[in-house]
């Protein structure tokens, strides 16, 4: 039973997105094999050098370095939505993969579920 | 400085119908004032060709895109008051 996190929202904005994270950050810490996959303005959470402090919040960018820690199974990011959104390898923070979002990425995975 | 008539204050990301309406009605008398996810807009590359542009600090700084801010004017809180004050209108998107 593998699980697919899509976040396709905006960091910052509303509180989905975090919750979403949390959600496959228990899935992962039971063992639940997840993967989170970032569409649309979604991607913007992986942008590097965010700077949450004068808004009062944390950096999302701090909450996704737990991934790895948790056992997230991939961070993947639509390679068109980088584009629009002026994001390449250098601008993307460690350990995203850029991914063509394709029926046959979504057939690899037993459950997806979108944030909010 | 000239007076700005309409300012127009989105907070929308740029997949938003809303961002694509105000971009639409935006004037080259009018001002833009990138607030919360609509700063996202300055990553896009797609700022309107008329009319000035402004994007908040902080929320510039939350989303990493110091280095992407282009044509547009960085301003901070007590400057986002005087650009209101300055419009003849305000529309929050």
């Amino acid at each position: 039973m593998s699980t697919l996190i899509m976040i396709d929202q905006p960091p910052y904005g509303a509180w989905s997105g975090r919750e979403a994270l949390d959600m496959a950050f228990s899935l992962a810490a039971f063992d639940q094999p997840a993967s989170l996959l970032f569409t649309g303005a979604g991607v913007n959470w992986l942008r590097q050098a965010q700077e949450a402090s004068g808004i009062g919040q944390k950096s999302v960018e701090k909450n996704l370095s737990a991934a790895p820690i948790f056992g997230i199974e991939a961070i993947l990011a639509d390679r068109a939505a980088c584009n629009t959104y002026s994001l390449d390898e250098s601008s993307l923070i460690e350990g995203v993969t850029l991914v063509d979002v394709k029926t046959a990425l979504l057939t690899g995975y037993h459950h997806t579920a979108f944030a909010g | 400085m000239t007076a700005i008539q309409t300012l127009h204050i989105l907070n929308k990301s740029p997949d938003h119908p809303r961002a694509a309406r105000c971009l639409e009605i935006m004037s080259a008398e009018d001002g833009l004032l990138l607030i919360g996810g609509g700063v996202l807009l300055l990553a896009t590359g797609n700022l309107p060709g008329a009319g000035k542009v402004f994007a908040l600090s902080p929320d510039v700084d939350a989303r990493g895109l110091r280095q992407l801010t282009g044509d547009a004017s960085v301003v901070d809180f007590p400057e986002m008051v005087a650009l209101s004050l300055q419009a003849q209108r305000v529309i929050s998107w």
